[in-house]
C-alpha cells in the first residue's frame, strides 16, 4: 500500500465512521500545509498494517521545516537549575500559552511581550546578583578566583557556563562578546564584570529560544538533520524539559548521538532519572487538559463532598495512575481507560465509596474499585467527570467532545455560523438535561455534530458535576446513562472504558500528541506516515509508553527537518 | 522580586555623576519625572480600554429569537442627544457623564473556512478591540485557537508617531486586570491587548505585581546603566541567528528585540521616579474592592506621567466568573448560555458598578492644575458583543468615559441604527489626534465617526 492510498484509505475509513456533516476526516480544516489528524487511518485496522510484513516497503519520511521554541516557563527554570545548580530563586516569567493542548506550540508560535522580556532582564539580574553576591556560591560556580577581567579563569568559565546556556560550544565571536562585557563592565571588580556577562548570556536568544537548524544530512543531501548538539537539546527536552547536562553536551562534542544505538542508550539512560518522570507527567498534564482543573469551584452546599483541596487530589490521582502505567508498571497505555485500579487519598475514597485504609489529606493510597460497581478507567474518576461540567450540572456534550477529541483524536466540527447553540429549553413539561439535549437530534442542523459528541456523553450521566455517583439529577428525575460510540450501544460508562482500552484509535491518538508536543507544532500532512509508522511502532511494542518514547527519538522523523522554510 | 531592589522614595537627580536626593514635599515629587514637563497638561490626552465580559442582557434589538422573551431593553437611554437620562444599567455612570453609542454592530466577512468564525464570541472582541476580523489562517474552533490579525487599539495609538511623538514616556501602554476567571487556558482567550498575531499583552492581574512595575525601581543608577549597555551585547549576539530564521521566526525574534530596545530606554529612565504611593494593602475582597485598588495604582502611574494609554480588563471574554455575591451559582458565559435573563441583567449592573468605581478612581485623580485624570482621559468602554445567550453581535454596547482634553463631548448618546464598530474607532482615533481617513479592515471599514461625540 503506497502512502497515498493510506491515507485514501484512512480517509474513507473516516467517512464511514461519520454519521453526518460532523466529523473532519482529513485535510479540509487547513487548506495549507497542516493535517488534521483523522484518527482514523489505524483505526480500520488493528494497527499493525504492514509492519510485520518483511518485503514492506519503509514508509518515505518528509520531515517539516525548523521552527524556533522559546523556553517554557517551567523549561526556563529547570534551565536555569542545570546552568547555575539548584536552588535559584523564583521569578516572575510571562505564563505560557497552549494552543493546541501544548505549551510546546504556544513556545513556537506565541510572540514574547514587553512585559515578559523585561521579566527576563530583571530575573536574568536577580539570579545573578544573588549567585554572586555570595562570595561561597560565586567560587562553586564560576571554580575560580577571577583576578582580572581577561584572565585565565574568566575565559575558561566564560567557555565552560557558555556551552551549558548556548547548549553548544560558544563561536570565537560570541567568547569575545563576553569577555568585552567583563572588561567594559569589571568594576569595581572582575566578579561583577563576570555577573554581568552571565546575566547577558541569560537573555540571550541563544539561551532563550531553542535554536536547532541543523547541518546538512551526508545521506540524504535534499533535508537537513539536526546536529548532535541540537540532538542533545531535543532528547533533553522531550525527556527531562530541560537545557542538556554535561554529560549529553560532552556527547554530543564527542560526536554520539547522530545513530540509533547512541540514541537509545542516552534515552534510556535519561528515562531512568526522575526527571524524566516530571517531563512524562508534564505531557500527560497537557494531553488531558488537567490544567482546567485549577480554576473548579462548586458551591460546599450544593456538594458537600467538595472542598477546595478536591481537584488537586483529582490531578493527584491522575498523575499516580500515568506513573503506575508508564514507570511503575510499564504497561499498555490504553489500559489507563479500562483499569479497575486507582489511587486515592481520604477525600477521593470518601467521593467514590471506597475503603481505602491508610489514605490521608496527604496519603494516597492503591485501590481496586469494585468490579459490580460504576467506576472503570481514567473516564469514571474525579479530575475528568469535573472538568468536564459546570457549576449545576454536568455536560454530556464536553464530556463527550472530550471522548471524540482527545481520546480518540477526532475532530468534531463547530456549529454552523448563526446558528442557535443554546441548550433547548423545556417545552411545558420538565425534562432531564439528556432529554433537552437529545432534541439536538431532531433539529437536522444540530443532528450533525451532537449525534457525534453526545451518545458517548451520556454514558457519564450517573455522575455529577464533582465525579460523585448519582441516579437521580438535581430535579429528581432519574437518569439514563446509556449511550453508544460509533453505532455500538453502551449501558453506561462502565462498557466504554474497556472498549476504548483495546482501540488502536487511542494508542494513535497518544502518539499523535506526543508528535506535536514533541515538535512544538501540527503535524502536517505530509508527515502523517511518521505518525502511522510512530503507531505501528508503538503497537508493536504493546502500547508501552516509555517504548514510544525510545521509538520516536531514535525516529528519523525527530532526527530529520526540510532544508526550506515552509513557503519560502 | 525585591530582595536586593531598594525601594525609590525620594526624586533623584544626577550632580556631576554623583546621585543626589532630594526629600521633597509629596505633591511637588509626584513631577518632573522627565524634566521639567508638568504633566496635566491638557494637551497630554490619556486612551485607555475598559472591557466587560458577555455583554449586555438581551432584548428584541438582538435580534427575533432574543425578543422572543419579551425583555425590555435595559441599556439603551430612551432620548438621544446631549444630556439624555441614563438607562437602568447605564446608571451607575451617570455621575461620570459618559456619552455612549448605540446600535453598532461588526461590519467584517466572515469567511466560510475554516468554519466556526463566526462565533459571536470571537468575531465580537475581535473587531471591538483591532476593528478587523480573527485571522482565518490557524484559526480552529473545535480547540478555541484564534489570534488577531493586527494590533488591538490601545496597541495601534501607544505606537502611533502622532500620540505620543518623541515625548514616550516611561511605558508606552500598560495591561491590568481583575477577574482571574478564565474560559479557557489558551492566552487569547485572557488578554485584550494584542501587538498584532500570536502577539499578546497579557493583564496584570495581581496589584503587588502592578504596583512593582511603576513604583519599585532600584535606586542604583550606575548598575541600571550596566544593565542597558549589557543590552547592547544582547541585541549582538542575536543579529547572526536573525539572518538564518524562517520568516515568522524572524518576525517573533524582531519584536523581542525592538522589546529590548525599550527596556533600554527604561533603564536609562529610571534616574527618575515617581513619588511612592506605598505598596496596595492585602488581598483584595470581590471585584469592585480590586478594580478600584489597581484604579488607584494605575491613577499614581498615569498622574507622574509614567504612560498615558493602558486596558483594564474586568473580566476576560467569555468569563467563567462566578458571581456568587450576586446569587448567581453558575460560572458567566454557562449563566448566558442558560437563557438566565435577570442574572445576566445584573451582572451587567454590577460590572458596570465596577466601571463606575473605576471612573471615579480617575476623577478624584487630579493635579495641583485642578486637572483630573478623567479629563484627559479618553477610556472606551466595552464588551465582546451584544449579548451572551445565542452570543449576538448587534447593539454592541460601547461607552466614551471622560472628555480627552475636550476631544469628546460628554454626556451624549448617539445613536446608529445597524451602524458599523469601527465608527467608534474612528472617533477616538481623530479625539486623540491621529490622523484617521478610514478604519476598520476586512469589510470593516469607514471614514465615518460618531459625529455628536466627537467635539474636535
Amino acid at each position: 500500500m503506497t502512502n497515498d492510498e493510506r491515507r485514501a484509505s484512512g480517509v474513507l475509513v473516516a467517512l464511514l465512521l461519520a454519521t453526518s456533516g460532523c466529523y473532519d476526516g482529513g485535510e479540509s480544516r487547513d487548506p495549507g500545509e497542516l493535517a488534521t489528524d483523522t484518527g482514523g487511518e489505524s483505526g480500520g485496522s488493528d494497527g499493525t498494517t504492514d509492519d510485520d510484513d518483511p518485503d514492506a516497503e519503509p514508509p518515505v519520511i518528509d520531515p517539516g521545516a525548523a521552527v524556533l521554541p522559546r523556553l517554557t516557563a517551567d523549561q526556563y527554570r529547570n534551565s536555569l537549575e542545570v546552568v547555575l545548580g539548584p536552588g535559584q530563586p523564583v521569578v516572575a516569567l510571562e505564563p505560557d500559552t497552549n494552543p493546541y493542548l501544548f505549551f510546546n506550540i504556544g513556545a513556537t508560535s506565541t510572540t514574547l511581550s514587553e512585559l515578559g522580556t523585561q521579566q527576563y532582564e530583571e530575573a536574568a539580574d536577580l539570579i545573578t546578583q544573588d549567585i554572586f553576591g555570595d562570595p561561597d556560591q560565586r567560587l562553586a560556580l564560576v571554580g575560580c578566583e577571577p583576578a582580572a577581567p581577561g584572565d585565565p579563569c574568566v575565559q575558561g568559565f566564560l567557555e565552560e557556563f557558555g556551552r551549558r546556556a548556548y547548549r553548544r560550544p560558544l563561536l570565537p565571536d560570541e567568547l569575545l562578546r563576553w569577555q568585552q562585557i567583563t572588561v567594559d563592565l569589571g568594576t569595581p571588580d572582575a566578579w561583577e564584570g563576570l555577573r554581568l556577562a552571565v546575566a547577558g548570556m541569560l537573555q540571550s536568544p541563544h539561551f532563550l529560544y531553542r535554536v536547532e537548524l541543523g547541518e546538512p544530512d551526508p545521506d540524504r543531501p535534499d533535508r537537513l538533520r539536526y546536529t548532535a548538539f541540537e540532538m542533545a537539546s531535543r532528547l533533553s527536552f522531550l525527556l527531562w524539559n530541560t537545557t542538556p547536562d554535561d554529560a549529553l553536551l560532552d556527547a554530543a562534542e564527542a560526536g554520539e548521538l547522530l545513530d540509533e544505538d547512541s540514541l537509545l542508550a542516552h534515552a534510556e539512560r535519561m528515562l531512568a532519572d526522575p526527571r524524566a518522570n516530571a517531563a512524562v507527567q508534564e505531557f500527560f498534564a497537557q494531553y488531558f487538559d488537567l490544567g482546567r482543573l485549577d480554576g473548579v469551584t462548586r458551591d460546599v452546599d450544593v456538594y458537600p463532598m467538595f472542598a477546595s483541596s478536591l481537584p488537586r487530589s483529582m490531578r493527584t490521582e491522575i498523575q499516580l495512575l500515568v506513573d503506575d502505567f508508564v514507570f511503575r508498571r510499564d504497561a499498555d497505555i490504553r489500559g489507563i481507560y479500562g483499569t479497575r485500579n486507582t489511587f486515592v487519598n481520604d477525600e477521593l475514597a470518601m467521593l467514590y465509596g471506597v475503603d481505602a485504609p491508610g489514605a490521608s489529606p496527604i496519603a494516597f493510597v492503591p485501590v481496586e474499585l469494585p468490579a459490580d460497581g460504576p467506576r472503570v478507567g481514567l473516564l469514571t474518576l474525579g479530575a475528568f467527570l469535573t472538568m468536564n461540567a459546570h457549576e449545576t450540572e454536568p455536560s454530556p456534550t464536553l464530556r463527550g467532545k472530550y471522548v471524540r477529541e482527545r481520546v480518540l483524536c477526532q475532530t468534531v466540527q463547530p456549529p454552523p455560523n448563526d446558528v442557535d447553540t443554546n441548550i433547548p429549553e423545556s417545552e411545558g413539561e420538565a425534562e432531564t438535561l439528556r432529554e433537552r439535549l437529545e432534541r439536538h437530534a431532531d433539529s437536522s442542523v444540530c443532528a450533525g455534530c451532537h449525534s457525534f459528541i453526545d451518545p458517548p456523553g451520556f454514558l457519564f450521566e450517573n455522575f455529577d458535576s464533582i465525579g460523585a455517583f448519582r441516579t437521580v439529577d438535581a430535579s429528581g428525575f432519574e437518569l439514563d446513562a446509556s449511550g453508544e460510540l460509533d453505532g455500538q450501544p453502551l449501558a453506561n460508562a462502565t462498557e466504554l472504558g474497556p472498549l476504548l482500552a483495546q482501540d488502536a484509535r487511542v494508542g494513535r491518538c497518544v502518539a499523535t500528541q506526543l508528535f506535536r508536543h514533541a515538535q512544538g507544532r501540527l503535524e502536517l500532512t505530509r508527515e502523517l506516515p511518521i505518525i502511522t509508522d510512530l503507531s505501528e511502532r508503538f503497537a508493536d511494542d504493546g502500547y508501552r509508553f516509555k517504548h514510544l518514547l525510545t521509538t520516536l527519538v531514535r525516529h528519523e522523523g525527530f532526527r530529520t527537518l526540510a532544508r526550506e522554510e515552509e513557503g519560502a | 522580586m525585591s530582595r536586593i531592589l531598594s525601594r525609590r522614595t525620594l526624586l533623584r537627580g544626577a550632580a556631576g555623576g554623583a546621585a543626589v536626593s532630594l526629600a521633597l514635599p509629596p505633591l511637588e515629587a509626584m513631577f518632573g519625572t522627565r524634566g521639567a514637563r508638568a504633566n496635566g497638561d491638557m494637551d497630554e490626552p490619556i486612551f485607555g480600554i475598559f472591557f466587560w465580559a458577555n455583554g449586555t442582557p438581551w432584548h428584541a434589538g438582538h435580534g427575533g429569537m432574543q425578543g422572543g422573551g419579551g425583555y425590555p431593553d435595559l441599556w439603551t437611554p430612551a432620548a438621544t442627544g446631549p444630556g439624555y437620562a441614563p438607562s437602568e444599567l447605564l446608571q451607575p455612570l451617570a455621575p461620570y457623564a459618559v456619552s455612549v453609542a448605540t446600535g453598532l454592530e461588526p461590519k467584517t466577512m466572515v469567511p466560510d473556512q475554516p468554519p466556526g468564525q463566526g462565533d459571536g464570541h470571537m468575531r465580537g472582541f475581535m473587531v471591538a478591540l483591532t476593528s478587523d476580523r480573527i485571522r482565518p489562517d490557524g484559526f480552529d474552533h473545535p480547540s478555541h485557537t484564534l489570534t488577531a490579525l493586527r494590533p488591538s487599539l490601545d496597541q495601534y495609538i501607544a505606537k502611533h508617531d502622532d500620540f505620543y511623538g518623541s515625548n514616550v514616556p516611561r511605558f508606552r501602554s500598560l495591561t491590568m486586570g481583575v477577574s482571574e476567571a478564565r474560559f479557557h487556558d489558551y492566552g487569547h482567550w485572557n488578554a485584550i491587548s494584542y501587538n498584532g498575531p500570536d502577539s499578546l499583552n497579557l493583564p496584570v492581574l495581581d496589584p503587588a505585581q502592578l504596583y512593582g512595575l511603576l513604583f519599585d525601581v532600584p535606586a542604583d543608577t550606575g548598575q541600571l546603566e550596566n544593565r542597558a549597555h549589557l543590552l547592547d551585547a544582547v541585541m549582538e549576539d542575536a543579529a547572526d541567528l536573525r539572518l538564518q530564521l524562517g520568516a515568522a521566526d524572524k518576525i517573533r525574534l524582531d519584536e523581542h528585540l525592538s522589546h529590548l530596545d525599550e527596556i533600554q530606554r527604561r533603564l536609562e529612565l529610571s534616574v527618575a521616579a515617581c513619588d511612592d504611593p506605598g505598596p496596595p494593602a492585602g488581598a483584595a475582597g470581590d471585584l469592585l474592592a480590586k478594580t478600584e485598588v489597581m484604579a488607584q495604582i494605575l491613577a499614581r502611574g498615569l498622574l507622574c506621567g509614567m504612560t498615558r494609554v493602558f486596558s483594564f480588563m474586568l473580566t476576560s471574554p467569555a468569563t467563567t466568573h462566578v458571581f456568587s455575591n450576586l446569587g448567581v451559582p453558575d460560572g458567566m458565559h454557562k449563566t448566558c448560555h442558560d437563557g438566565h435573563w435577570d442574572r445576566v441583567r445584573d451582572i451587567t449592573r454590577y460590572q458596570m458598578e465596577a466601571f463606575a468605581v473605576f471612573l471615579g478612581v480617575m476623577q478624584q485623580t487630579v493635579d495641583p492644575a485642578g486637572i483630573s485624570l478623567l479629563d484627559r482621559m479618553l477610556v472606551f468602554g466595552t464588551s465582546e458583543y451584544g449579548e451572551g445567550w445565542q452570543h449576538g453581535n448587534k447593539e454592541h454596547p460601547v461607552i466614551f468615559a471622560g472628555q480627552a482634553c475636550g476631544a469628546i463631548e460628554t454626556g451624549v448618546h448617539e445613536r446608529q441604527t445597524d451602524g458599523n464598530l469601527s465608527m467608534a474607532h474612528v472617533t477616538m482615533l481623530r479625539a486623540l489626534g491621529i490622523p484617521t481617513d478610514s478604519y476598520g479592515f476586512n469589510g470593516g471599514e469607514t471614514s465615518e465617526h460618531l459625529s455628536s461625540i466627537l467635539a474636535i
